[in-house]
């Protein structure tokens, strides 16, 4: 599997890979020796010549695939290259692990907000596969052409909860608990380009707080970065997707529906994918039998569960 | 154990090693052109080869998107003859060559002020060609800003994060870079690989930095 989020390591790592950088130097000094003594003969060019070399001959070492575990890149068939709205973290990783295990066909993630990764795309990003937490920008693709019309599809509705850290010695179960004096700093998406962080302007808005909580809201990247900047602390409590609240550092209730346009979550094939029959095999394993118990648990509501 | 993912730093590595060598090749000269020779326009051209160190990351991003992007003429036409740029490792070969080009201009040009021009009076009066007297007399006595300026470079490209996110992505596996990858790290909350990594890349940095201090102390 060749998910980042499979490589699961903690602190305790740290000391293998000091091994392994002291491993990549002293092979890059043993293929320096030579250059060196030949320097020597050479006086000053000779060094410097050797001293130049020193960090090709480092770099060079590193990159031989014998001194490394092999890439997970050489893996056969070519990944699939999927772009992913930051809500889809956790649920996305499970079912692209899934779709490997079931396929063959190795699944890479880049997560960003859907309107960076949709700007990428308008930018030649070689995506195959977008899954947009918001429809109206896939729609905007589809318009200019740069995803295949036929494979718009909607694969979710995602709901906004408000989140609380568990040692931030604040409560907060309700929009109105925002202006709380206590409460300093809150955490969104960037509503410039952020679905969640679009709804959950929405909802502060409609829920008449918007004006008295503006001054302490913290804008993540993404949805996936407010929700980080909740787990350390640095902000007590944030407006985050459902899908990612399930998290250990955060209490979260979930917020009224009916304060935020409807999180339509629609996926489209890029035009300029080199693997369109797998991505759209890979759309059609999200929205099937095998996808959708892993989206529901994630707190999605799923097509044909959607009032129309 | 060896259960993290290394290709970052391959990539890293890849990345930084043809940025730093592409940066060599054009930082040297235009450096011994500021140093010793006198043209019009040779101030403009100096603060040019500065503004990559004064400007933010984003805006030689964006500068390198507009210009190269799908976008551009320029963009469509390296697309079609198959040799694109953004969003492809060679992406983040230019935004990190262009971000640390200013560091070799200036290391070397420091190291070639300080050669004494006279040296290389003595070897014109004795017959050399321009082209003996650069390569036997003052590359020789400027050697160690090149160097300097060299593991500068490499430092710098190392660690470039703005202007690589913007022009090539940060796709897992063929435009994450270290960087990226630790900002990714840490945007998903996942401490103990962002350690790691960040303790790897500091140490690496470290490195360079004392071996160009040390060799930049005797320039002169």
């Amino acid at each position: 599997m060749r998910l980042r989020s499979a490589h699961k390591l903690r602190a305790l790592a740290i000391a293998p890979s000091i091994a392994r950088t002291a491993s990549i130097l002293a092979a890059a000094l043993r293929q320096l020796q030579p250059v060196c003594l030949f320097g020597s003969l050479r006086g000053l060019w000779g060094r410097s010549l050797c001293l130049l070399l020193l960090p090709w001959l480092a770099v060079a070492c590193a990159a031989q695939p014998a001194s490394l575990p092999p890439p997970p890149a050489d893996v056969s068939p070519a990944p699939l290259t999927v772009a992913a709205a930051a809500d889809l973290q956790f649920a996305f990783t499970e079912i692209a692990a899934l779709f490997e295990a079931r396929t063959g066909q190795p699944v890479t993630l880049v997560f960003g907000s859907t309107g960076q990764l949709a700007q990428q795309i308008e930018n030649g990003a070689p995506f195959d596969l977008l899954a947009a937490a918001n429809i109206a920008f896939v729609e905007a693709l589809r318009d200019q052409g740069l995803v295949f019309a036929d494979s718009v599809a909607l694969y979710a509705e995602g709901r906004i909860v408000l989140a609380v850290n568990r040692e931030s010695g604040v409560a907060a179960t309700s929009l109105d608990d925002l202006t709380n004096p206590m409460i300093q700093r809150i955490a969104l998406a960037n509503p410039e380009h952020a679905p969640y962080g679009m709804a959950a302007k929405e909802a502060l808005t409609r829920a008449g707080v918007w004006a008295a909580v503006e001054p302490k809201l913290v804008y993540g990247e993404n949805v996936r970065q407010a929700l980080q900047f909740i787990q350390t602390g640095d902000a007590q409590v944030g407006i985050v997707a459902l899908s990612v609240a399930d998290v250990p550092e955060i209490t979260w209730t979930l917020i009224d529906g009916d304060l935020h346009t409807p999180l339509r979550q629609a996926l489209a094939v890029v035009a300029s994918s080199t693997q369109p029959d797998a991505a759209r095999a890979f759309a059609a394993f999200i929205n099937g039998p095998e996808g959708r118990p892993i989206m529901q648990r994630y707190g999605f509501v799923l097509p044909g569960e959607l009032e129309e | 154990m060896f259960d993290a993912n290394w290709a970052p730093l391959r990539l890293s590595l890849q990345v930084t090693l043809v940025a730093t060598l592409l940066v060599l090749i054009t930082g040297v000269p235009l450096a011994w052109l500021l140093a010793r020779k006198r043209f019009p326009g040779r101030d403009a051209v100096g603060a040019i080869a500065m503004l990559p160190l004064v400007l933010p990351p984003t805006v030689l991003g964006y500068y390198l998107l507009v210009t190269l992007g799908a976008q551009s003429p320029l963009g469509r036409w390296l697309a079609a003859v198959g040799f694109p740029l953004v969003f492809t490792w060679r992406g983040a070969v230019i935004a990190a060559a262009i971000a640390s080009f200013p560091l070799m201009v200036e290391s070397v040009r420091t190291g070639l002020e300080g050669v004494d021009p006279r040296l290389e009076g003595v070897a014109r009066t004795l017959g050399r060609s321009e082209w003996a007297i650069f390569w036997r007399v003052t590359l020789p006595l400027a050697w160690r800003s090149i160097v300097a300026g060299t593991a500068l470079t490499f430092a710098r490209a190392l660690g470039d994060f703005g202007a690589t996110l913007m022009v090539a992505g940060n796709i897992p596996g063929r435009t994450q870079t270290m960087s990226l990858y630790i900002y990714d790290l840490v945007q998903a909350n996942r401490q103990g690989e962002a350690n790691q990594m960040v303790l790897l890349i500091t140490v690496l940095a470290v490195t360079l930095l004392v071996v160009a201090r040390r060799l930049n102390r005797r320039v002169v």
